[in-house]
């Protein structure tokens, strides 16, 4: 018999200087389900990529069922039973359900696609019509969908990049169950990408840990490792700081009164009835699944969104009225979720994104300064440490952290008494992370109150005084840091309150 | 009993709207699996050229519409290559691509401006002055029941074909659509050549029976109006009809404003078909609110490993 | 073969755009020179001829220089409005409703002083160019409605205005078998600098700089480039998106329109069908062969200028003008190729 059905080794893969994989060695055994864990950007993705076909490696080799494969593109990856769920939906939105399961070539249910989808239907506990386009399906759904994908084209090597990111805690479970039926009913190999210890635990036998591109841990057994084990391996020696909450805070800063705003296109509430105050010296949380209104509710505070009902004020003032020019003159800075595409312009150079927040204030008539902008862009690079290639260069060239660095330097640089910073590590290695932790909390003990946007838990336990939780645009929960706790946040972030 | 002004009129509309339909059903096509080619002006005009001199020099006249169906179709395998293989800008190459195809069928068509043709596209039917609609439909160039053919046909490899509907997939989500395992290069490059030989049989319709002969620029914007055909008719095969016979009313009914009792300068009326298609340009995107049906990844360029 | 793989590049060459054009011009060559052998010319002796007409002679290179200017200005018009990522296809209308312009106000004012008429009258033909621009930029911003095919109608609609105008109401009953318009006065001639170059190469000089200041010196240029690269960010820096891309729209159009009215006060002096022989086409791979960068289209338009005369004058020899626009839209079709060169890499995948 053979050992594995899939085997990987000495792979290398890199992004200009970003060495993504190096050296990677990974091997799957048939109908098992295999935990692949690391901090974002330690190149877990790369390397699904890689076995589905989608990146080209630039060295190493690759054996299915112990045959040696020359080159992989998606369709070869595809009929050699390797199919992929992007960590990323890659749906086509305006089609329906059925035409996203039956447009591969490798369909097998060509004939029988009503009985194929039913029984999986019922394996996922999804209850909608085939003929429902995917715009129309919620995130759980779209997500179902994707899993069934792999089956409808009959991949025996399912490689799922982080599934659960996207789910409920209630979801996530029945995921579970699911691809326990899956593993044992159809001897389906699965691979199961996540950094919640949790799930490795819940979902996996065998555990393998990717750190800066490389595997640190190959094959374990997930019952005989400890956790303290795991996250040291993920990790590295990096101590996480614990942070004092028990600076002094001021007057009020920032405070928001009954927000309501209705989406116009869907005529549907995204906000209602949002109250809430920030003091000087504070940090509050915002914990929640995406898509709750977090975006939204940034964006009013920001005055990007300008069509909505309730009182914003800043520093005594009401600023209700008023554009984003202005609230940013009463020193509000806003580090919004998406990075590049609202905080960062991409195809503009790194110089012209680095004034973005203050050129108005250095203009001289018509007339921007090279010199005075550049020297501004170079007292950013040493204060925060950003890696840049050059001041010309296109802003997509830096790495993840360094953009976030200098978006959030440019942000900060003004010493802001009013902060909004949404989502502001997501997809950060550890280290960078770290970085933009102490930014804040730097900036807190300097008297700024911070609104602090966030999905993960451990980021909003350990930089806030206070958590509001936020589901369907109302807040549902609102917590000191002492009493909560990870289980009474999570529940009402489902939507439970008891 | 039908006016025989208003049979001219209703023949000279179905006429100048095959030439516009054909072109812009084959833009549609090319821009469903996400290329944008704005080179039509210029592969209309090769199609022509080509045509036509085949046609001169063999008077097979079958034979001339091949010709100037492939060398459009060869021609738009520049833009092919530029932006499907090599990824290069779309909107760059399209505009390139007019520019080039209006100076290469100059060129090629130089000795030609103001030779005869011995034979020409026929109609079908050997009426030659219909009395009626019946015959008017039935009395009309091989080129329009061509057209009908595709019309028919590409509606139902869009909709009803497995084919149809993984091109749609690529122009829609190229990432997604790479991801299930369709090629998109191909998918890309086969669309974009169809759209040129389209071109090209609008461009043989024109030199080889609308207007018998070859002049320098005789496309005149027809082949821009075509592209806006395709956002007016929301990348629909049947409604790009619609408003093909909408557009051919126009250009039909114009000239003949003066026999209406209307009198209005030759050189105004010359322009208004362009005045008019901004003009449902503009009404159309207020009306669909910015909805336009447009494939979404239009004028992406796809690689593979790309975030 | 089969491990021959395509990898992105993650820095290009910061002088890639100008060597892809140095590389594409010399394959749009040979591609002249293979046209040319089927047509039993000699290339060589065709491009040394042209060569030799186009530059050979203070005269020869005063008429380049001057077919350089409407390339040049509506070069750097369209150059302007892509900065916040739009395309101006009507640069060809914008120079004859510039012209119009200047016609229009030559008509209906009267000035003592001839350099302040001359002055008002190149302010009329900017004026023309940005009116030229109005709808397609009113609908693109208000409607969004797609720039490229509006920009480009409105070339058929004010060509048909020419028509009309020169047979109609400005019709020379002196001008027999060439309908045109009457000629403009001598004292609105446009001076000429030395040879037959024309004072307007001055003024396109002067534009350059300013397209160059405005593009990538001012704030303007900033918000423009903020608002190209993403309308998000534009509204989260509090720049409003629509009217910088307005503004750059007018902007451009005038500058097309100005070429216009040099034209007609220093070339044709009249209003006809000459007074662009599709300059506002070859703008367009003038512009988009440099990347859209001023001084690149003041180079690559003045050696275009040189090709369009070379190209005219060749005709004297039976080989076609079209010769031309075939080296200049191969030049670029050339140059996108080479650049994929500088964007991807090929490499070899060892498999061990
Ligand atoms: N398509 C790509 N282009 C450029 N860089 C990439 C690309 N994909 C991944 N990277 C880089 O490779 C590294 C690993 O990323 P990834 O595999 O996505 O990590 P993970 O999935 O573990 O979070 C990161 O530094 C990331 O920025
Ligand atoms: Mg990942």
């Amino acid at each position: 018999m053979k050992k594995y059905i899939l085997e990987v080794k000495n792979i290398s893969k890199s992004f200009g200087n970003v060495k993504a994989l190096e050296d990677v060695n990974f091997y799957l055994q048939k109908g098992k389900i295999h935990g692949l864990l690391g901090e974002n950007g330690a190149g877990k993705s790369s390397l699904m990529n890689i076995l589905s076909g989608i990146y080209q490696p630039e060295k190493g080799s690759i054996f299915i069922n112990d045959i040696k494969q020359k080159s992989l593109d998606p369709e070869s990856a595809s009929e050699l039973g390797i199919g992929m769920v992007h960590q990323e939906f890659r749906l086509i939105e305006s089609f329906s359900i059925k035409d996203n399961l039956t447009l591969s070539k490798a369909n097998i249910y060509k004939d029988n696609f009503k009985e194929a989808y039913e029984k999986y239907c019922e394996i996922f506990s999804l209850s909608v019509s085939p003929e429902k386009l995917i715009a129309q399906l919620s995130v759980g759904e779209k997500q179902k969908i994707e899993i069934m994908k792999l089956i409808f084209k009959n991949s025996n090597i399912m490689l799922l990049d982080e599934p659960t990111a996207v789910l409920t805690p209630q979801e996530t479970d029945q995921l579970r169950i699911s691809l326990e039926r899956l593993s044992e009913e159809d001897e389906k190999t699965i691979v199961l990408i996540s950094h919640k210890l949790k799930e490795i635990r819940d979902f996996t036998e065998k555990v393998f840990v990717m750190k800066n591109g490389k595997m640190v841990a190959e094959d374990l057994s997930t019952v005989n490792v400890t956790d303290d084990n795991l996250v040291e391996l993920m990790m590295g020696r990096i101590q996480k700081s614990i942070i004092d909450k028990s600076n002094k805070t001021g007057d009020t800063k920032l405070s928001v009164e009954s927000i309501e705003y209705i989406d116009k296109v869907s005529n549907y509430k995204i906000l209602e009835d949002i109250n809430l105050e920030i003091k000087a010296g504070e940090i509050l949380g915002i914990a929640g699944v995406s898509g709750n209104g977090q975006v939204e509710l940034a964006n009013i505070i920001s005055g990007i969104e300008s069509d909505y009902s309730g009182k914003i004020i800043i520093n005594n003032k009401d600023v209700s009225q008023k554009g984003v020019k202005s609230r940013k003159k009463l020193n509000l800075s806003y580090i919004p979720e998406n990075r590049l595409g609202v905080g960062l312009a991409p195809g503009v150079s790194v110089l012209d994104n680095s004034i973005v927040r203050d050129y108005f204030k250095t203009r001289l008539g018509p007339h921007l300064s090279r010199s005075k902008t550049e020297t501004y862009l170079e007292s950013l690079i040493k204060k925060f440490s950003i890696k840049a290639p050059n001041s010309k260069a296109e802003i997509s060239t830096l790495s993840g952290g360094n953009m976030q660095k200098l978006l959030m330097g440019r942000e900060l640089v003004s010493n802001p008494e009013v902060i909004i910073a949404s989502q502001p590590t997501r997809g950060l290695d550890v280290n960078a992370v770290e970085a933009i932790h102490t930014l804040l909390v730097d900036q807190r003990d300097m008297g700024s109150a911070i609104l602090l946007i966030s999905e993960d838990l451990d980021e909003l336990f350990k930089l806030s005084n206070r958590l509001h939780v936020m589901y369907e645009g109302k807040i549902v929960k609102s917590l000191d840091i002492d009493t909560a706790d990870i289980n009474n946040v999570g529940l009402a972030m489902a939507g439970v309150i008891e | 009993m039908i006016d025989i002004q208003l049979i001219g009129l209703l023949n000279a509309t179905l006429q100048a709207a095959t030439l516009l339909f054909i072109a812009a059903l084959g833009e549609l096509i090319t821009e469903k699996s996400g290329i944008l080619n704005l080179g039509v002006e210029g592969m209309i005009s090769v199609g022509a050229v080509t045509g036509f001199m085949t046609a001169i020099n063999t008077e097979n006249i079958f034979f001339a519409v091949l010709v100037g169906v492939l060398s459009s179709s060869v021609f738009a395998s520049i833009h092919a290559l530029v932006t499907v293989v090599l990824k290069q800008d779309q909107t760059v190459s399209g505009l390139i691509l007019t520019i080039l195809g209006l100076a290469l069928s100059s060129l090629l068509g130089k000795n030609y401006v103001g030779r005869k043709l011995v034979t020409k596209l026929e109609s079908v039917t050997s009426i030659t002055e219909p009395s009626n609609i019946i015959e008017v439909l039935i009395s009309q160039n091989i080129i329009f029941y061509v057209a009908i053919v595709l019309m028919i046909g590409t509606s139902f490899l869009l909709k009803r074909t497995m084919f149809g509907r993984r091109l749609e997939a690529v122009g829609e989500d190229s990432k997604s659509s790479d991801s299930m395992g369709l090629k998109v290069a191909k998918t890309q490059f086969i669309a974009t050549c169809v759209g040129g030989a389209f071109a090209g049989l609008s461009g043989v319709y024109l030199t080889l029976s609308y207007v018998p002969y070859w002049t320098d620029n005789m496309t005149s914007g027809r082949g821009w109006i075509a592209l806006a055909l395709v956002i007016f008719g929301g990348w629909k095969p049947y409604r790009t009809a619609l408003g093909a016979i909408l557009f051919g009313f126009l250009e039909a009914l114009v000239p003949r404003l003066q026999t209406y009792g209307f009198e209005l300068s030759p050189y105004i009326v010359k322009i208004t078909p362009y005045v008019i298609t901004i003009l449902v340009l503009v009404i159309l995107t207020i009306y669909k609110g910015g909805k336009t049906g447009a494939p979404k990844n239009i004028g992406v360029p796809f690689f593979r490993e790309n975030r | 073969m089969n491990n021959l793989k395509l990898f992105k590049r993650q820095t290009v060459n910061e002088l890639s755009t100008f060597y892809s054009f140095l590389i594409g011009f010399i394959i749009a060559i040979i591609i002249g020179s293979i046209i040319l052998l089927i047509q039993d010319k000699n290339p060589i002796d065709t491009f040394s001829l042209m060569l030799r007409l186009s530059v050979g002679s203070i005269k020869s290179l005063s008429s380049s220089l001057n077919k350089a200017i409407p390339l040049i200005l509506a070069g750097l018009g369209i150059s302007i409005i892509n900065s916040v990522k739009l395309w101006n296809i009507g640069a060809e209308g914008q120079i004859f409703l510039g012209a119009i312009a200047v016609n229009f106000i030559y008509i209906n004012t009267q000035f003592n002083s001839p350099s302040f008429h001359i002055l008002v009258l190149l302010l009329a033909g900017f004026v023309g160019g940005s009116v030229c621009i109005l709808i397609p930029a009113i609908t693109k911003v208000v409607f969004g409605v797609n720039e490229i095919i509006t920009t480009l109608l409105t070339n058929y609609i004010v060509f048909g205005v020419t028509i009309y105008l020169i047979n109609g109401p400005w019709k020379d009953p002196k001008s027999l078998n060439f309908p045109a318009a009457a000629y403009v006065g001598e004292e609105v001639f446009l001076p000429t600098i030395f040879g037959k170059l024309s004072f307007g190469f001055l003024i396109c000089i002067l534009f350059t700089f300013l397209a160059h200041y405005l593009k990538n010196k001012s704030v303007f240029g900033f918000e423009m480039r903020i608002a190209g690269g993403s309308a998000m960010t534009a509204v989260y820096a509090g720049i409003n998106a629509k009217q910088k891309a307005f503004i750059a729209m007018l902007i451009g159009g005038g500058f097309a329109g100005l070429a216009g009215a040099i034209e007609l006060l220093s070339q044709t002096h009249r209003v006809s069908t000459g007074i662009s022989q599709g300059f506002g086409y070859t703008a367009i791979i003038v512009a988009a062969i440099t990347g859209m960068r001023p001084f690149g289209i003041f180079l690559v338009g003045s050696l275009f200028g040189a090709l369009s005369i070379g190209g005219s004058v060749i005709q004297t020899i039976g080989v076609s003008t079209y010769i031309a626009d075939i080296i200049q839209a191969s030049t670029l079709f050339g140059a996108l190729i080479i650049q994929f060169f500088f964007n991807y890499q090929i490499k070899r995948v060892d498999d061990d």
